[in-house]
């Protein structure tokens, strides 16, 4: 083979992958970081004499065995996909005949409100946090995983509605309209016509409303403080550094095994989420 | 009752499809207001209550812990305005923000067209490389927090070894330093979703106009500025403003990194707020921090929706 061709096979066959390698070690390389962490003994740990890339000596189960028997990892873990689960339900429920009214219906106000559900997120977390912790309390929500499940519709609702309402309006109009000359109600056509066919995107929503709440951490770290209500993000963050000390095994593990759900959810769907990630933005 | 039926029905048996949808929609009014109720309620009660109870406590002394508070008129504000720290935290807000947004284009724009073709594992490949957008931030940032650890810095050692530095930095502790850390983390984290955006974007350019320019004989620069880019105009300054409004809100990423030190230089605006109203207890100063949000917000999408609109 001439060099030429060598050169050729070679842009032919690794073309593509040579651009997107940096790329991906970037995004890669705080994981790997994590996980290598998270298995190593302290002396090897905190030993930079030689390259800190693999194991120097035995890897250790011994930080992990902190996360799960020194601190409530498995409760936070718990509390983190309670809260996902409720959320995500109470959302479609708001959100579905919410996305369908405003996609379908023409009422008094009803432009008014689709343009305020866009701008909801003109008001994000970081400006409402404040208010809404004298509001929880209120409500009788003091230091209580309830808070959460109570106020953290208030992002993942304008988002899945906005994300359906794209949905229900790909959904031709003449369907509904035969079915209602086959004298079916609004919620019949809704329930029989128009559910089925955006399983999709309840899906697509189900995923960005967990995985949003997931993430959430403001709100968390404002409303709750004993340790039994932590949820995931915030419990590994604050209750593996102890004064001054970071234990920072447990703390890769934790970060890892945490993330796993997520990261679970969104390998099964991932179609689903890159849609709905360019849906929400382009539409 | 029977009666009301059959005049429907002997309307609705000619049924042009005008007189259909006008039996339903002679209800919408009322019904609308049913199906979009329960959503609107809520939204009322969790955003728009809060949102006026914020403005009301920027305007009165309250303090965490204690339910008795009064107004004590632009108090707050004049404080704020007086305090170096708060000044500080806006210029650091848009350095955040801008910083992280030029520098999320300028990488996610070459992924994006690497992106753009077909190739074996493509799926895979674009699955990987939005991972940091997905793990939640705050777990993610742990490994930044360590990867940045003053002793142990695997990015001290490895810059080291190639010889880009000759002693360790303190990318935390070093006022200059650990802005260019926040930022890089909350670029790490966006470019994934920036080049997706970009992606979706090109992928919506038809291949024929591209083909057309080439035949006309456009390089690929020429074919990216006169074609691609009036093209994909609109989809970014939407995918844009959305990035915006996420790094300019931000809270977790610059608490967990830094909480807001070195001497303030890497507060924002959610820190900064968090730290008066929650941590030193002083809720109304907090609630007036907080507050700058919303102006500054409303002004980057209204240039950005005008700027939308004249396209």
């Amino acid at each position: 083979m001439t060099r030429q061709r060598l050169w050729r096979r070679i842009r032919q066959d690794y073309g593509p992958y040579l651009p997107l390698s940096p790329y991906l070690f970037v995004v890669l390389f705080p994981f790997y970081w994590m996980l290598i962490t998270a298995f190593k003994r302290d002396s090897d740990l905190y030993n930079l004499t030689t390259a800190p890339f693999w194991f120097k000596e035995p890897p250790t189960l011994a930080h992990v065995k902190l996360l799960l028997e020194g601190t409530l990892f498995l409760t936070w873990l718990q509390n983190s996909l309670l809260i996902g689960v409720l959320v995500v339900l109470i959302t479609l429920a708001l959100a579905l005949p919410a996305a369908y009214a405003l996609a379908r219906m023409r009422f008094w106000g009803s432009q008014t409100l689709s343009t305020g559900m866009f701008l909801s997120y003109l008001i994000p977390p970081t400006l409402l946090f404040l208010p809404l912790s004298q509001l929880v309390r209120g409500l009788g929500f003091t230091d209580s995983i309830w808070a959460l499940v109570a106020v953290y519709p208030s992002f993942t609702l304008p988002f899945c509605t906005w994300l359906l309402m794209g949905f229900v309006r790909t959904v031709p109009r003449e369907i509904e309209e035969s079915a209602q000359i086959d004298g079916c109600t609004r919620l019949q056509a809704f329930r029989m016509i128009i559910l089925p066919v955006i399983v999709p995107g309840i899906i697509t929503a189900g995923i960005f409303a967990f995985t949003l709440t997931y993430q959430e951490y403001i709100y968390a770290l404002t409303f709750v403080s004993a340790s039994a209500n932590k949820t995931i993000s915030y419990g590994v963050t604050t209750d593996l550094v102890r004064g001054d000390v970071f234990y920072w095994g447990s703390l890769m593990s934790g970060a890892l095994i945490g993330a796993l759900p997520v990261a679970i959810v969104y390998a099964f769907s991932l179609d689903h989420f890159i849609h709905g990630l360019t849906a929400g933005a382009l539409k | 009752m029977a009666n009301g039926q059959n005049v429907e029905a002997a309307v609705a048996v000619p049924a042009t499809r005008v007189a259909v949808r006008g039996s339903w929609a002679a209800r919408e009014g009322v019904q609308g207001f049913l199906w979009i109720g329960p959503a609107f309620l809520y939204l009322a009660f969790f955003i728009a209550y809060p949102f006026i109870m914020s403005i009301y406590l920027s305007l009165s002394n309250a303090r965490v812990g204690s339910t008795e508070y009064h107004f004590v008129g632009l108090q707050n504000y004049q404080r704020l305005f007086a305090d170096p720290t708060f000044w500080q935290t806006v210029r650091n807000s848009f350095v955040f923000t801008f910083g992280s947004e030029i520098i999320r284009l300028l990488i996610g724009l070459p992924l994006a067209f690497s992106l753009n073709r077909t190739f074996k594992g493509k799926r895979v490949v674009q699955g990987l490389i939005l991972i940091p957008f997905v793990i939640p931030i705050a777990l993610s940032s742990l490994a930044w927090k360590w990867m940045f650890d003053s002793l142990y810095s695997v990015i001290n050692w490895m810059l080291m070894r190639v010889g880009l530095i000759d002693y360790p930095w303190q990318w935390l502790g070093e006022p200059g330093l650990a802005m260019w850390s926040v930022i890089i983390m909350n670029v790490w984290r966006g470019f994934p979703f920036s080049a997706v955006i970009l992606l979706a974007a090109l992928t919506a350019v038809p291949q024929e106009i591209i083909e057309a320019a080439k035949i006309d004989g456009a390089g690929p620069l020429r074919r990216f500025h006169y074609v691609v880019v009036p093209m994909i105009r609109p989809i970014l300054f939407v995918g844009l403003l959305y990035s915006i409004v996420f790094s300019f809100t931000d809270f977790s990423s610059v608490w967990l990194l830094t909480q807001g030190g070195p001497y303030n230089t890497t507060h924002v605006f959610g820190t900064y707020a968090y730290n008066i109203g929650i941590n030193a207890g002083d809720i109304g100063q907090g609630a007036a921090i907080t507050l700058f949000i919303f102006p500054f917000l409303a002004a980057i999408v209204i240039v950005m929706l005008r700027f939308l609109r004249r396209e």
